[in-house]
């Protein structure tokens, strides 16, 4: 008997371990929000310093809106959008801490740090994932959890995954937010955020318009161009674009590339032909196979190296040694900080010009959680990134990203109020704005769009000696065992 | 009185504290191995992405061994499988066999009496050190030291000192990098091997080498027909515990690639059950080839895993008869002695 | 005369063969050596360069002047007037690589799985060897059986069954099935049949002691050496399970160092090669550090795992 009342005690104490464990789970929870200092610090920090380079709102708004409490309604008068309102919520207002899961968290880094001068809210985000491709599976787990998650940022690969699953995200009307708020909205961004059922279920900030950025010392070094203007006059279409990066590499004797990788022609290339890449459940080929043709020439002629992969540290490099003339970029990689500076943009030695072709590149949607349980704030968080003409321009300033407003952005290139210090104090606004309003997307994009982009550029780099046939064949052999829903 | 107190204990059953002794065990087994194991069987019976919910009976099992079923990639799938399951046997091969030679021959120096080695014990603690790293620590570090361009350690050196022109691909290139996984997995067991087998010829009876010696038999003769006869358990138990551990390898092959995607190159079975199984949302993912692969390669280690315990311990179970035997005979004998001297 | 000149020679020459012997083989260690240490060392030369200098100059030998620097962006403590760049690199890798927390989980979750697969596993090889019952045979059989199973198999099933018990960002399903160790139970039997005489427990029994407290006094302290290997070998697997931790923690703040060195590894912008070879030392060198120490006992403790039936 007091063998059993001993075993029964061992289990107890098992017991008490795993319960140990949940406590521990629990603990830890209490600390999630510890992510929320850091980026915090970095946002209380940056307002202020940046204040200087760009506008002159955010500094002094900052010193304002940290020091008036709640009672923000006095600030309304220096600050156009006033208090921040929340929208007519149906979701529950339980907790007072807004989370976003996010997979890169450059955007929303530079959105607390905005935010922070209308609002002060606590807000935090949680990065699962660090690349697109990898987001894209984790969120599935991540929003199963059940660990806290408002709003989450959903990418253009892989958007319609999650919209269009009613117990991954929830309407934007249950935050009070309808189509009708985005009337100055660049149209594609709505289209792509209704799902299926026509029910609006992701609000986009920015639009990706892309252009391509060129290292100026080296174009005048080699191309003999001194101006913007020039550039775009040689590289206008695709053929001035392979005319150029001929004569690049006779006079740097190959060593400078016109384009950085693979993946940025891609993009460039891509986009604009609009093409998607399922109709019905048909994997379609012909852009993939025209491009093909096209990089295997350049890869044949060293205009771009095939070795370097995109968002490696080669891809650094080759703009850091100088090795490239350009990259191919979307707006949000020409912000301080972002991905142009990183490159080596540093010196104000470079510029933006239209490229090739009109294109845009990815693109990021902030879509409902049906767990939010802060839908007030993740109201007006919303709202103010995506409806809020005053606040985008202020983010577009400050981050450099091209945002979802078409106000905001004629009211910036109209003020000339954007000079790029990156790029010599051009207004890459006013560049890409043709290009930002030509955007088509929304009735191209798939839910396949990541896994059949990343598979096609990955069989494209292995086998890029091979025929034009063999890569698409191997192309669609591949896309056929990773999507069993799919035809050829 | 001692002897009543033992036989009153032998007359209790305790089978009973048997049970309880192992119940903890086969209830936690039960609960997180068998039952997901048997929804991983079903799992296996289930389609694929939008039809994840739908009976499709065998159809994954066909598609992955076969590439015949419903889908039109059938036959891509299993191309792609029959590519994971090639991966697998050839990186384990490729570490099992360079990682036993090496450890061997380590071993029977490091047990060499004759052979003066300073810093014995030193070389043996640095030579285990890289199993304790993390898979993944070390993934990153092969990675980060081997890049594919010249901005990276290894190149930069090898074309500094003019060895190489072109940089070499370790990390993409098809064969290269399998070979760079063959030898990283090598790189972080041989230690371990080598100490096993150590231990194993310790405890071989020194005197049996003495009469070795005084019969002359010289070194590599010791080691074939002494040495290697009897370390035959420990080296199957490496075996089998290394198959077991080849046939699941994950990390390394994962995670040893540039950019965002895993190297399609070096797809082991554990790499495509864990990819497919968590390709995005609920309908992007393809449980029932995940769930298929799993049982194939449960199937496959089941039946390599019986036939080297079976002919290991057959072989003892064997040997131990033939003693029985042996020794019953000689008692035969020695009664039917006894007998006749009575 | 002769006999003993001749005899000399012979030694002489066996000598010197075993000399020559010797000599060849410390080459090869000392290249095996270098090969184990050399990497490692580079790592920790790399991680005290910035990027940029590595840029430059990829193939480094001695250490350079920006480990503090690297540490600084790495703890997101950089100075006020660091640029947006450095700083958006800096909110990049501390909230990605927080390594005081991804220690304190790997060892929470590394430990305890230890203390429970020790402790299960011998109490279940205790009742397979010391009792005999109707299932006993057929319940050891049934464990070699399981031995061979790959985690991978039913981890897809197992990952689901999580998410349905909700359990998905927890360590309950990283340390709990820790108690069903098929492999630690294999050799702990086969330890204790070849070492642990059962006349000891029947003397136990005739003191009076119960069954349990038998287990814990008497059988626990004698097969220390077989817990201690398996304890080690238990801490290190578990310590280094990329693989299923992957699957269950998806927050940030539950990751452990493996999952932190494959985020770091992940990244796709602000990547600073010198923070990259900081964070991985780091994943590292702890670990050695300890290793190190203790790796006396540690390779006496896998020797003891070699000797069995």
């Amino acid at each position: 008997m007091s063998k059993l009342t001993r075993t029964l005690a061992l289990l107890a104490s098992i017991a008490v371990v795993s319960s140990a464990f949940v406590a521990c789970g629990g603990g830890n929870e209490t600390t999630s929000s510890s992510a929320a200092p850091a980026a915090e610090n970095s946002s209380s920090a940056a307002p202020a310093e940046e204040g200087g380079d760009s506008s002159a709102a955010p500094a002094e708004e900052g010193g304002d809106s940290s020091a008036a409490e709640e009672g923000g309604n006095e600030e309304g008068g220096a600050e156009a959008g006033g208090e921040l309102e929340a929208g007519a919520v149906n979701l529950p207002d339980t907790d007072d801490t807004l989370t976003i899961v996010c997979w890169t968290d450059a955007d929303l880094a530079n959105m607390f740090d905005v935010y922070a001068n209308h609002s002060d809210a606590n807000v935090v985000y949680q990065n699962c994932g660090d690349n697109g491709a990898d987001a894209a599976v984790k969120y599935a787990t991540y929003l199963n959890s059940g660990d806290d998650v408002d709003l989450f940022v959903a990418e253009a690969g892989w958007i319609l995954n999650y919209i269009n699953d009613n117990s991954m995200s929830a309407p934007l009307s249950d935050l009070g937010i309808t189509t009708a708020d985005y009337a100055d909205a660049y149209q594609y961004t709505v289209e792509i955020g209704t799902d299926n059922d026509g029910v609006l279920k992701a609000a986009s900030w920015q639009a990706a318009a892309g252009g391509y950025a060129y290292n100026t010392a080296l174009a005048e070094e080699y191309l003999g161009v001194t101006s913007a203007e020039d550039m775009q006059a040689k590289i206008s279409d695709w053929a001035g674009f392979e005319a150029t990066a001929a004569e690049l590499k006779e006079k740097s004797e190959g060593k400078v590339t016109m384009a950085a990788t693979i993946g940025g022609l891609w993009q460039a290339f891509s986009t604009a032909k609009n093409a998607a890449w399922v109709d019905g459940t048909a994997i379609q080929t012909d852009v993939a196979k025209e491009f093909t043709d096209m990089v295997k020439g350049y890869v044949d002629n060293g205009y771009v190296n095939p070795k370097v992969e995109q968002w490696t540290t080669d891809w650094t490099n080759v703009g850091l040694q100088g090795e490239t003339l350009g990259y191919f970029y979307s707006t949000w990689c020409l912000g301080e900080g972002a991905q142009l500076e990183q490159h080596g943009g540093t010196d104000g030695n470079w510029n933006i010009v239209v490229g090739p072709q009109e294109f845009f590149w990815g693109g990021s949607w902030l879509c409902v959680s049906p767990n939010c349980n802060t839908a007030s704030e993740a109201s007006k968080f919303v709202k103010a990134f995506t409806t809020d003409a005053s606040i985008m321009e202020e983010y577009a300033l400050y981050s450099g990203d091209f945002t979802n407003n078409k106000v905001a952005m004629d009211k910036i290139v109209a003020d000339g109020s954007n000079s790029n210090p990156l790029l010599g104090g051009q207004d890459q606004f006013a560049v890409l704005s043709d290009v930002a309003a030509g955007i088509k997307m929304s009735d191209s994009i798939t839910k396949y769009d990541q896994n059949l982009k990343d598979t096609f550029l990955d069989v494209l780099k292995k086998n890029i000696d091979s025929s034009t046939d063999d890569i698409i064949s191997a192309f669609t052999t591949q896309a056929l065992a990773d999507n069993p829903d799919l035809t050829a | 009185m001692a002897s009543a107190a033992q036989s009153r204990i032998k007359s209790i059953s305790y089978a009973k504290y048997g049970y309880m002794f192992i119940a903890p065990f086969f209830l936690v087994y039960c609960f997180f191995q068998i039952w997901p194991l048997i929804y991983t069987f079903i799992l296996s019976f289930k389609g694929n992405q939008a039809n994840n919910a739908q009976f499709v009976g065998l159809d994954n099992y066909s598609q992955i061994l076969f590439g015949t079923g419903s889908s039109e990639g059938a036959s891509a799938v299993h191309e792609e499988f029959a590519r994971a399951l090639g991966n697998t046997f050839v990186l384990w091969f490729g570490n099992f066999i360079p990682q036993i030679l090496l450890s061997l021959l380590l071993a029977v120096w490091f047990t060499d009496a004759k052979v003066k080695l300073p810093g014995k014990g030193f070389f043996k603690i640095v030579m285990y050190m890289p199993n304790i790293i993390t898979a993944a620590s070390v993934a990153a570090l092969y990675v980060n030291l081997f890049g594919d361009s010249k901005y990276y350690f290894v190149n930069a050196t090898l074309m500094k000192l003019g060895m190489i022109t072109d940089p070499v691909e370790f990390v993409a290139g098809p064969t290269a990098s399998k070979v760079m996984v063959m030898f990283i997995q090598t790189w972080l067991w041989f230690g371990n091997t080598m100490i096993m087998l150590m231990s194993g010829i310790m405890g071989i009876s020194p005197s049996l080498f003495e009469a070795a010696d005084i019969d002359g038999a010289n070194s590599t003769q010791q080691f074939f027909n002494i040495t290697l006869p009897l370390l035959q358990p420990i080296m199957v138990y490496t075996l089998v515990t290394s198959m077991i551990g080849g046939l699941q390898m994950f990390d390394l092959p994962y995670l040893y690639h540039n950019g965002a995607n895993f190297s399609k190159q070096l797809e082991t079975v554990a790499v495509y059950i864990y990819y497919n199984f968590n390709k995005g949302t609920v309908d992007q993912a393809n449980y029932g080839y995940a769930g298929a692969a799993s049982i194939v390669i449960f199937a496959i280690t089941a039946i390599l895993g019986s036939i080297t315990f079976y002919m290991n311990r057959d072989k003892d179970a064997i040997a131990k008869k033939k003693q029985r035997k042996k020794a019953e005979k000689q008692m035969k004998a020695k009664m039917k002695q006894g007998g006749l001297s009575i | 005369m002769s006999t003993k000149s001749q005899y000399g020679e012979a030694k002489d020459n066996y000598h010197q063969k075993l000399m020559a012997k010797s000599i060849a083989i410390l080459v090869v260690c000392i290249l095996l050596t270098l090969i184990c240490l050399v990497p490692i060392y580079i790592l920790i030369v790399n991680s005290t360069h910035s990027s940029n200098d590595l840029a430059q100059n990829p193939s480094r030998f001695f250490f350079g002047p920006h480990l503090g620097d690297n540490f600084k962006t790495l703890m997101n403590n950089l100075p006020a007037d660091a640029g947006k760049a450095a700083k958006r690199v800096a909110a990049q890798y501390s909230s990605a690589f927080n390594l005081g927390k991804g220690y304190l989980n790997s060892l929470i979750i590394a430990g305890f799985s230890t203390l429970l697969t020790v402790f299960f596993s011998a109490m279940t090889a205790y009742g397979l060897t010391v009792y005999e019952f109707k299932l006993n045979s057929a319940a050891y059989t049934f464990i070699i059986g399981v031995m061979m199973i790959p985690v991978q198999v039913s981890s897809a099933g197992f990952v689901r069954f999580m998410y349905s018990l909700n359990l998905i960002n927890s360590f309950i399903p990283l340390i709990i099935p820790a108690i069903a160790a098929p492999a630690v139970i294999f050799f702990m039997v086969s330890y204790m049949k070849s070492s642990f005489p059962l006349e000891i427990v029947e003397a136990a029994r005739i003191d009076g002691c119960t069954e349990l407290r038998t287990f814990v006094t008497i059988a626990i302290p004698m097969m220390k050496p077989a817990i201690a290997v398996q304890a080690i070998f238990a801490f290190v697997a578990n310590w280094n399970n990329y693989y299923t931790q992957n699957m269950i923690l998806k927050n940030a703040d539950y990751a452990t160092v493996p999952i932190m060195v494959s985020k770091v590894l992940a990244f796709d912008k602000n990547v600073d090669n010198g923070v990259n070879y900081l964070c991985i030392t780091l994943s590292i060198l702890p670990i050695v550090v300890v290793y190190f120490i203790l790796s006396k006992f540690i390779i006496a403790g896998v020797a003891l795992g070699g000797v069995k039936e």
